[in-house]
């Protein structure tokens, strides 16, 4: 058999090549021209972004209604991973013909994305075309400018927030958090609800997360690093270890003290298993981002509770950052395709496409104009808790505390971060664990300044 | 890199022709012109996929090892050795280290061990073994992600079997994957249960190469069925057994997907291995040149157990 088939193959071997080759030709031409072309008489713009789920089906639809809208350009939406990797791929594949002409690039990466002098800054475009900025969230826009200048415009956008379980607090007579609650208030909560269920729902939880210690920070109007975050100056020194995050710190170990608190870890997973637990009536509490707002009213048999991010007790809430994602125009593109860009991201911006996105994926409306629209209307009516995040949004007044950090490296230094906390979390000591920290951020940080000559 | 004895590198490599040749010269052995040309266009081309692909990217990892490099990841100050000397006093690196040689040191341990004995016990003649010989050589057809996904459920603290397991036998819940001693035994158990089904497949493979003549000799001889293979298996099957070994050292210091996928080297760092350590510097942090320091460090361990490998194996092959 195997014989036969050996001299089968001798026999027709050209042809059987012949017929491969073609086959493998085939379905490469028709992937690249599924990718990268447009239809004829339009400019192709390619846009990378790092959606997935069901906001790349929203943002699929979005591009396409915006193709539909005009016949100048095409904007080509390609899928490329995550937020960290995407950004490496992005600085590496610059002044190539596959780098991208609009791109989708997160929170932390924008003090690297400004050095870098890749991107064109959309303020070039909002001068040109007297482009309106004010609808749009003003502490959303203040987290990609640098000195009074639009790097970038925010897209996909989300706040932490606090979700507690309504339905169990009523069940066990426990007064619900106020709208903007404070550290004590959270734990009082956390602490009944552990006793009266007899300890069969937990508390609370805070997921080991960098971006939660430093909106902790935000909300307690304290900068993480000097030269007010970044904003004014380039970072030359970081303090994680201040008082404050020594007081937020303080408020957790006080929960794991008197056993209210659960610690599912860091990382996607803590994420899902809270998100399980608490959709399970396991756990009355957690602080997490407003994106998952759509996951927990889907399915979710109790009344969905939500409030602003924590504050210490004595101090007002400063208002908390953004956290997702922003678009940039690449600048190794002809002045047409930029446009072109621009024109796209003034789409993704306007009051109904902001309104649907909110809708369709739990990122906040950027622009205020949405807030009228029917989706949003119809979507607080059906869940009054929804509202929440988009008022704690445009309740704070942005400020270099809350306007997100302006730093390379942030990457390692949320890592940082996070093994700090995790350190606390399992019993060790706050000030050792935020000394440590604190070393090895600035010594990452002498190391940036000194290879990038600042 | 198992060797067979067929392998001797004269043996049936020299076609016919220059079987001849080399007679004709009286058994000394030259190149002519044209050999030297031919010699080229046939070691050329590997050279030329050698070099870009392996010898360029080291020389240029390198490179980058002695410079500090800037937002967009070129060589901007020179530092000499010192990206190396700060990773070799860095807690944190030597932390990776440690936890890499704990981790690699654990599972091939536990692979050996287990692969051995389910190996023993399948090469016994029973009926319907061959299901067995089937389930235990199984999960080598299992992708890193299925096992990593499987395993995850396994785990979960909530809805996970384990953790259903202690609840209903009133034992407190482990918490694997958020604790930094049990999130390394976690890594550990999935990696075995994963390299277990081509260890037991290599070593059983050996056992029944073995001669019958001398298990029959034994027993005629009265010798106890755990004698026979502490001084019959074992020492008949070493080289394979130290050709798993090694395989299962070096896979486990190449282990990434499943890391990534389980514990991201959390929590607290105690899974951060070495290879994830430098694909997190490298693309998320973008410090390509401590990445590049780290890469050269592991090269140089890889390569180490790699001569122990050949070193030892010419030694011990016992046929």
């Amino acid at each position: 058999m195997i014989a036969k088939f050996g001299t089968f193959l001798k026999k027709h071997f050209l042809p059987i090549l012949g017929v491969i080759v073609i086959a493998i030709g085939v379905v490469f031409v028709n992937a690249s021209h599924h990718e990268t072309t447009a239809k004829a008489g339009r400019t192709p713009i390619v846009f990378w972004h790092e959606m997935g789920g069901p906001a790349e089906q929203a943002l699929d639809k979005m591009v396409k209604s915006f193709n539909q809208s005009q016949d100048k350009y095409e904007v080509i939406p390609q899928y490329e991973g995550s937020y960290d990797e995407a950004v490496q791929k992005i600085i590496q594949s610059h002044g190539t013909s596959a780098s991208p002409a609009l791109f989708q690039s997160f929170d932390i990466s924008t003090a690297q994305m400004m050095h870098s002098k890749y991107t064109t800054p959309v303020q070039k475009f909002i001068d040109e075309e007297h482009y309106d900025t004010s609808d749009i969230s003003p502490v959303a826009r203040s987290f990609y400018s640098n000195k009074g200048q639009q790097l970038a415009l925010p897209f996909n956008t989300s706040q932490p927030v606090l979700y507690y379980n309504a339905t169990l607090l009523k069940k066990y007579g426990i007064t619900p958090p106020s709208k903007s609650p404070s550290y004590s208030e959270i734990t009082r909560i956390a602490k009944q609800l552990y006793e009266k269920s007899h300890h069969q729902v937990k508390g609370m939880t805070m997921e080991i997360y960098g971006w939660l210690l430093e909106e902790a920070l935000a909300n307690d109007k304290t900068s993480l690093i000097n030269h007010g975050d970044g904003h004014t100056g380039n970072p030359t020194k970081i303090s994680v270890n201040n008082p404050n995050t020594v007081k937020f710190l303080k408020w957790i170990r006080t929960n794991i003290k008197s056993g209210d608190f659960v610690n599912y870890g860091s990382g996607a997973s803590a994420e899902t298993n809270e998100i399980a637990a608490f959709l399970a009536g396991k756990l009355g509490i957690f602080v997490q981002s407003s994106a998952y707002i759509g996951q927990l009213t889907t399915g979710n048999k109790n009344e969905l509770g939500i409030s602003y991010f924590p504050h210490p007790d004595g101090t007002k809430a400063n208002g908390v950052g953004i956290g997702g994602a922003a678009l940039w125009i690449s600048n190794d593109k002809p002045e047409k395709v930029q446009k072109g860009a621009f024109e796209f991201i003034k789409y993704a911006e306007n009051a109904k496409n902001q309104a649907n996105w909110q809708v369709a994926t739990g990122y906040l409306a950027l622009n205020k104009n949405s807030q009228k629209e029917k989706v949003l209307q119809d979507l607080y009516k059906k869940i009054p808790a929804a509202r929440v995040p988009g008022e704690q949004l445009a309740s704070a007044k942005p400020n270099n505390a809350n306007s997100g950090i302006l730093m390379e490296g942030m990457q390692l230094t949320r890592e940082l971060e996070e093994t700090a906390m995790e350190t606390v979390y399992n019993g060790g000591n706050i000030n050792s664990a935020l000394t440590t920290a604190d070393k090895a951020m600035n010594a990452n940080l002498q190391t940036t300044n000194k290879a990038n000559g600042r | 890199m198992l060797k067979s004895p067929a392998s001797n590198p004269t043996a049936g490599v020299h076609s016919a022709d220059t079987q001849a040749k080399i007679e004709a010269s009286e058994k000394t052995f030259s190149l002519n012109a044209k050999d030297k040309y031919y010699a080229w266009l046939f070691l050329g081309p590997s050279l030329l996929i050698l070099g870009v692909f392996i010898f360029y990217p080291m020389f240029r990892t390198l490179y980058l090892s002695l410079f500090l490099t800037n937002t967009v990841g070129k060589p901007t100050v020179f530092v000499g050795l010192q990206n190396y000397v700060n990773l070799l006093t860095s807690a944190d690196y030597l932390n990776s280290l440690l936890v890499t040689m704990v981790y690699v040191l654990g599972v091939t341990a536990a692979t050996i061990v287990l692969g051995l004995l389910l190996a023993n016990l399948a090469s016994k003649q029973l009926a319907g073994i061959g299901i067995f010989r089937t389930l235990f050589s199984a999960t080598m057809g299992v992708s890193v992600s299925v096992a990593a996904i499987f395993w995850l459920f396994i785990f979960n603290p909530s809805t996970g079997f384990l953790a259903l397991m202690s609840t209903w036998l009133h034992l407190p819940v482990i918490p694997w994957l958020t604790n930094s001693t049990w999130a390394m035994i976690a890594v550990i158990i999935t990696t075995v249960w994963m390299n277990l089904g081509f260890t037991f497949l290599i070593l059983f493979g050996a056992i029944q190469s073995v001669p019958r003549t001398l298990y029959e000799a034994a027993s005629i001889e009265g010798a106890s069925s755990r004698f026979q293979f502490f001084h019959i298996t074992i020492p008949s099957i070493s080289p394979t057994l130290f050709f798993v070994s090694i395989v299962t050292l070096i896979e486990g210091f190449k282990s990434f997907g499943l890391i990534d996928l389980m514990t991201k080297g959390g929590p607290t760092n105690a899974t951060n291995m070495l290879v994830y350590r430098i694909y997190k510097d490298a693309f998320y942090s973008g410090n390509f040149s401590q990445a590049s320091a780290e890469s050269l460090i592991l090269t140089v361990i890889i390569a180490l157990f790699t001569l122990l490998q050949f070193k030892v194996l010419e030694k011990r092959v016992n046929y």
